[in-house]
């Protein structure tokens, strides 16, 4: 009994130990810190993500007519949660802020929109309407959202990358719709976003390189959309978790490596 | 010291922009030249125009051939797509017939066979440009034919306009972009939303300090969010709940906007066929190559070949066309001819009669574009024959042999 109420009285002590320390102010520790390490950070993690992104799924974030209903749901939202769920980990061990995810993706979508402005529009003349870069920032908030309610890797990995999946599909169909419509082209009906991949010219870029829905016999009831998500869903299961890799064992464990040398 | 290190680096950068030469090609010359002649073959390339206004037309026609010459190495041709190579999409490309049809998408090719192409294109981008017709193929790359410089005159402005089904004409210079921007900056908007709630201790409370806090951090496990120490509060999960009850709106405004707006959709179409083939002429010889020397100083390349006249009429050697290059007898080529080459002797050959045919190209694009190299695994020469009827009828044949560099 005595040996209980001491253990309660200890773990009190720590929680008030804890609460002085999260309100202790420091000398040099100040805000300021914060918002330099906010601020440098941002183009390190936009870098990254754009980087990883580019190179998992790099024409079908850049061109309307490579944004199709098979191929797309799978690739890209397995691309493009790697660095979010990094972030993630990182984030939530160090300041239990759930933020990696919004974080990485409202730094991205700077960095695109940065690149897709200037360098495509304004230095090579392909048109935005062309070249639009996928969001992934409210799919973002949903990922960190899962991760506050559930505090759990395990459970945000399996149902924040299903949410992910969905929101990143939902989120950027809006966009994608006015592309889809028909219209008559070559003696053909094709979609806008069709004619564009055939009037901007890609020279380096052949078209029999696009890798978009192209009919199967194995029509899945005829649902194509859906089962890409489910298994987009699935896919980005992994990438989350090699994101976590990345985050546990290129960045955390290193850095607590090098802080038990001092 | 300073100012020293100051001129130093002004008179580096005036060096190197002094000396720079402008990039106006396309690499054409990079791929290893026995591939280029081994691979495609490209004639009678036409353009047009050489100047167009913006929003003009300019037509590229021409014939690519797929040499039974092509190289094992490269895997059998299956699918090809004729394109145009240009600094970026200076052109639009608004038509593009194969063998007489449409054909929007890549096609499938078969070794041996023959493409005639029409490319029709409206400038866009104002300036001169270097322009050449292209034939990819799938597993091989992408092989470059003759190129031509066109200039896009300004006209002050230009829309690429597109008509759809439902009768909506759009520019598609601009077609979806305020749609687009408003709901991805809307979004954006959350998001920092989100951010400055959690990371500024003035908005979302002073447990909010960010670097300060790892001290505390590392301290508790990591599968509990800290409520008891004031880590994380019910007012952030409010807040929270609050942001992404924001988010989810406007994933349903966006939603119920592009259904209502857009109600008709279709997926990405892919039309990918087999072109009809050329009808071919009859084949009016068979060639035997004999030999091929190579002179790299003077870059000349002579070859002998045994020509056995196959048809029922005197046929004459016209030329001889490889990769984007095509030599003309120089007996009968007038002043404007680009590439020429000697043939001796002179003459029609009669039907059943073999001839040998001594060729004399002497130009120095065999050294100026790699066509030819000492350096290289395989040092050959390949392309077609293009001979003659008295009706006019021509047709090409296949040679393709190695070729002995004079290296001493």
């Amino acid at each position: 009994m005595a040996a209980t109420a001491q253990a309660i009285s200890a773990a009190e002590a720590e929680r008030q130990e804890l609460r002085g320390l999260l309100h202790k102010q420091y000398r040099w520790l100040d805000y300021k810190f914060d918002i330099v390490f906010w601020v440098t950070a941002a183009f390190v993690v936009g870098a990254a993500a754009d980087i990883t992104k580019l190179l998992f799924a790099g024409d079908w974030d850049f061109w309307t007519d490579w944004k199709d209903r098979q191929w797309w749901p799978i690739i890209s939202p397995f691309a493009f949660i790697i660095i979010p769920s990094a972030l993630q980990y990182i984030q939530w061990l160090a300041w239990r802020f759930p933020t990696g995810a919004t974080y990485t993706a409202v730094c991205m979508f700077l960095c695109s929109w940065v690149g897709r402005a200037f360098q495509w529009q304004g230095f090579v003349s392909y048109p935005l309407a062309f070249v639009w870069p996928a969001t992934i920032i409210p799919a973002g908030i949903f990922l960190d959202w899962v991760l506050l309610k559930t505090k759990s890797f395990v459970l945000t990995s399996i149902l924040g990358s299903m949410v992910w999946t969905l929101v990143f599909w939902t989120s950027n169909y809006m966009t994608l719709a006015p592309y889809l419509q028909p219209t008559q082209f070559m003696g053909h009906i094709l979609t806008v976003a069709d004619v564009q991949g055939i009037q901007y010219l890609r020279s380096q870029t052949p078209e029999y390189l696009r890798l978009v829905e192209n009919g199967t016999l194995r029509s899945f009831l005829e649902e194509t959309q859906y089962v890409s998500l489910v298994f987009g869903a699935t896919l980005t299961v992994a990438g989350y978790w090699i994101g976590q890799a990345i985050a546990r064992w290129l960045a955390i464990w290193p850095i607590g490596r090098f802080m038990k040398q001092f | 010291m300073r100012r020293h290190l100051l001129i130093s680096l002004l008179f580096a950068v005036a060096g190197l922009l002094g000396t720079a030469m402008v990039a106006s090609a396309h690499g054409e010359n990079a791929q290893e030249g026995f591939l280029r002649m081994e691979t495609v073959a490209f004639s009678n390339v036409t353009f047009s125009k050489d100047t167009i206004k913006q929003g003009e037309d300019v037509t590229i026609t021409g014939k690519a051939t797929l040499l039974d010459t092509w190289p094992k190495t490269l895997g059998e041709p299956s699918t090809g797509f004729v394109n145009v190579t240009a600094p970026g999409p200076v052109l639009l490309m608004k038509d593009r017939l194969v063998n007489g049809m449409s054909a929007p998408d890549a096609i499938f090719v078969k070794k041996g066979n023959s493409y005639d192409f029409k490319l029709t294109l409206t400038g866009r981008e104002p300036g001169r440009w270097h322009v050449h017709p292209t034939f990819a193929v799938e597993g091989a790359g992408t092989l470059i034919g003759p190129g031509q410089w066109v200039t896009v005159q300004d006209t002050g402005s230009f829309s690429n306009n597109l008509t759809l089904l439902n009768g909506q004409t759009v520019n598609l210079e601009t077609y979806g972009v305020g749609q687009m921007g408003i709901f991805q900056w809307l979004g954006f908007g959350l998001g920092m939303a989100w951010m400055l709630y959690w990371t500024v201790p003035k908005i979302g409370g002073a447990n909010h300090r960010t670097v300060s806090k790892l001290p505390v951090t590392l301290r508790i496990p990591l599968n509990t969010d800290g409520q008891d120490i004031g880590l994380i509060t019910k007012q952030d999960h409010r807040v929270s709940n609050l942001l992404l009850l924001a988010t989810i709106g406007l994933l349903v405004v966006g939603w119920v906007y592009q259904s209502v707006s857009f109600p008709i959709k279709i997926p990405q179409q892919v039309f990918r066929f087999t072109p009809p083939d050329l009808e071919q002429p009859p084949q009016l010889a068979k060639v035997v190559t004999k030999d091929a020397n190579f002179d790299p100083q003077t870059s000349t390349l002579v070859m002998n070949v045994d020509v056995t006249n196959t048809s029922k009429g005197p046929i004459t050697l016209k030329g001889f066309t490889t990769s984007s290059l095509t030599f003309v007898d120089q007996a009968a080529a007038g002043t404007g001819a680009e590439h020429v080459m000697v043939i001796s002797p002179q003459g029609a050959i009669n039907p059943g009669e073999t001839k040998t045919v001594n060729l004399t190209l002497r130009d120095p694009v065999w050294r100026d574009t790699r066509m030819i190299e000492v350096n290289r695994p395989r040092i050959e020469v390949a392309g077609q024959l293009l001979f003659a009827d008295s009706s006019g009828t021509q047709s090409g044949t296949t040679v393709a042999t190695s070729v002995n560099p004079k290296l001493i």
